[in-house]
């Protein structure tokens, strides 16, 4: 058995939970407000050890590889979990547990930046999505049920560095002139070269591959200002997972990004041509340093034709992304009428002009 | 309900379609046996000897040929008139641009209209342009204005009234239109637009995508461009000749 965190209410003992509208530890039970800072993060009353013999079968050789078990302090019910949980809620009592050893000694993240919106704006922020969206099938809009709802810390990493670098360009400039008898075309073509430096903060990358990187980069970008130092009360409530994508695994996406914004960037120096476009680019990162920080996200879930759709808001800034279906045969009828309509305009125009 | 609408409205523009295709049919007043006039030139032509129709109910057609075959030349006019048009009042001149000569055919109350001397200025004016364009233009302008003007064998300028006083001749209003072929067109064009319209509100409902670049986490005024250069490589100049109008001679 692991050992497991729960943050005891002083008062009547019950588990408490970070609520995001106070900034503050709260007892759902008897509403007791406490600063972070004023509860333990971790002193021996909170934790339990509690070591379990099975009596029935035994788990064969590789089984239990990646399944961590936990044992709930509060009544003792039994918690399955993967091997990169670091945040749930027990199945029995409902009692929300941190796993005290997924954050501990060299997996303790650096930042976490802390809930500010609750379950409520993210159910909120869901329907406000959909209503807008145009074209959405209307059984989607009738008979989409919200399957689960739930507040994940997701761990990511974040590249600070210089980068120095340069790239090339090919442009392209046109000049246009006439005569009595002739119209001119000239084309310039030009190599351009910039080189230079630039510096990054902070760039995320998803360091958990339980979460699909393009919905969390969707989310971004989250306000690092307003990120404290790590601490497990903040995961109360919570859902939370260590990572298990490792920083050097994450650096050639931090890379990837960093290359193309030398590109943009630069490119944006180039100026007085009529198209630019670029030949490559080459960079060298200097005085790199990671962080390991916990980004709060909202994740819902629905179904909808026997096919899930996830949706993420960014729990800190509210900015909501998922896919929606569209209805292809509403699309077709819309282009339809809509290009029929402006046809036809075009040409009563046209009547209207030759009239007048 | 909304397979019905979409059914009636596709089956209204269609009919409007027709209706339009119908009164947008013209009908051939410039007959190009030597193949001087571009279509976009037989077609503004025909568009005004057709408003000239409209306006005055006089039919002037222009006819230019190389050579009247087996028939004389008032043969040749009389039966061009009669294979082009089913109005009785109504003139055609014929340009046999081989012989360098003109034949003319008038047919209804068009004699009261054009006069020889009415029909020597016509084919001046066509013989001082120098395209055949401008030169059947000059002419077509020339009817417009006996006609408009209710003149009969002088100039112009006369100011002697005709028809005891009449100022005109046919009280019909103006009329114009717009080929057929500019309708399917059209309908191309707003189909095109309306398919880029709807897709791009439909491509709204999808909004999880992978980030391009890093350019948000830029640390501020820290881009430094420490070399520079633009190089030119080669140039290529085209040379496009402009289009001309035919000359007749």
């Amino acid at each position: 058995m692991s050992t497991i965190l729960e943050q005891k209410c002083p008062c009547c003992g019950g588990a408490v939970e970070f609520d995001s509208g106070v900034q503050k530890l709260k007892c759902p039970y008897c509403d007791t407000e406490f600063d972070i800072t004023a509860m333990p993060e971790d002193t021996s009353n909170q934790v339990e050890q509690i070591n379990w013999n099975s009596q029935g079968a035994q788990w064969g050789a590789g089984e239990t590889d990646g399944i961590s078990v936990y044992a709930c302090n509060s009544c003792g019910g039994e918690i399955v979990a993967d091997a990169t949980t670091g945040a749930t809620e027990c199945p029995y009592c409902g009692n929300q547990v941190v796993m005290k050893g997924q954050f501990s000694g060299a997996l303790r993240p650096d930042l976490v930046i802390p809930f500010k919106l609750d379950k409520k704006a993210a159910k909120e922020a869901l329907k406000k999505h959909i209503s807008t969206k145009k074209f959405v099938p209307k059984s989607f809009l009738e008979d989409n049920r919200l399957e689960e709802i739930k507040g994940v810390y997701v761990p990511h990493w974040l590249f600070t560095c210089d980068a120095v670098g340069n790239a090339s360009y090919k442009a392209k400039k046109v000049r246009k002139w006439s005569d009595d008898n002739y119209d001119y075309t000239e084309t310039s073509y030009f190599d351009i070269y910039r080189s230079g430096n630039i510096g990054f903060d902070n760039i995320p990358v998803d360091g958990s591959t339980k979460m699909p990187d393009d919905l969390m980069e969707s989310v971004e970008p989250f306000d690092l200002s307003q990120a404290v130092d790590f601490n497990t009360a903040y995961l109360a409530g919570y859902l939370a997972d260590k990572y298990d994508v490792t920083a050097e695994q994450s650096m050639p996406r931090a890379n990837e990004r960093i290359r193309q914004s030398i590109i943009d960037s630069f490119k944006e120096t180039v100026k007085g041509y009529d198209e630019v476009e670029n030949q490559g680019a080459n960079m060298i990162v200097a005085n790199g340093l990671y962080k390991y920080a916990l980004y709060p996200v909202w994740l819902l879930n629905t179904k909808w034709n026997g096919e899930n759709f996830t949706f993420a808001m960014n729990g800190q800034t509210g900015k909501f992304v998922g896919n929606i279906p569209t209805d292809k045969k509403a699309v077709t009828k819309a282009s339809l009428l809509l290009g029929a309509g402006i046809g036809a305009a075009i040409y009563g125009l046209m009547w209207l002009l030759e009239l007048l | 309900m909304t397979k019905k609408i979409f059914a009636i409205i596709i089956a209204a523009l269609i009919c409007a379609s027709f209706v339009f295709s119908a009164s947008a049919y013209t009908q051939q007043y410039v007959i190009d046996y030597a193949d001087k006039l571009s279509s976009s030139e037989i077609e503004e032509l025909d568009s005004f000897a057709e408003k000239i129709e409209a306006a005055y109910g006089v039919t002037v057609l222009f006819c230019i040929t190389e050579g009247t075959g087996d028939v004389t030349a008032a043969e040749f006019a009389s039966g061009t008139y009669s294979d082009y048009t089913d109005n009785e009042n109504g003139l055609i001149i014929v340009h046999d641009d081989w012989n360098k000569a003109y034949s003319v055919f008038t047919s209804g109350n068009a004699d009261e209209y054009f006069s020889d001397a009415a029909i020597d200025s016509m084919t001046d004016a066509y013989d001082t342009d120098d395209s055949y364009y401008g030169g059947i233009y000059a002419c077509y302008e020339l009817a417009e204005e006996y006609l408009e003007n209710g003149y009969s064998g002088g100039y112009v300028n006369d100011s002697e009234p005709l028809n005891n006083g009449t100022d005109t001749i046919g009280a019909s209003e103006e009329k114009d239109g717009v080929s057929i072929i500019w309708l399917p067109v059209s309908l191309l064009i707003g189909l095109l637009v309306g398919f880029l319209i709807i897709n791009s509100i439909a491509s709204k409902n999808k909004s999880v995508h992978m980030q391009k670049n890093a350019t948000v986490y830029t640390r501020p005024g820290s881009m430094v461009i420490t070399g520079s250069a633009d190089n030119f490589l080669y140039s290529n100049v085209e040379k496009k000749e402009k289009p001309k109008q035919q000359n007749k001679n």
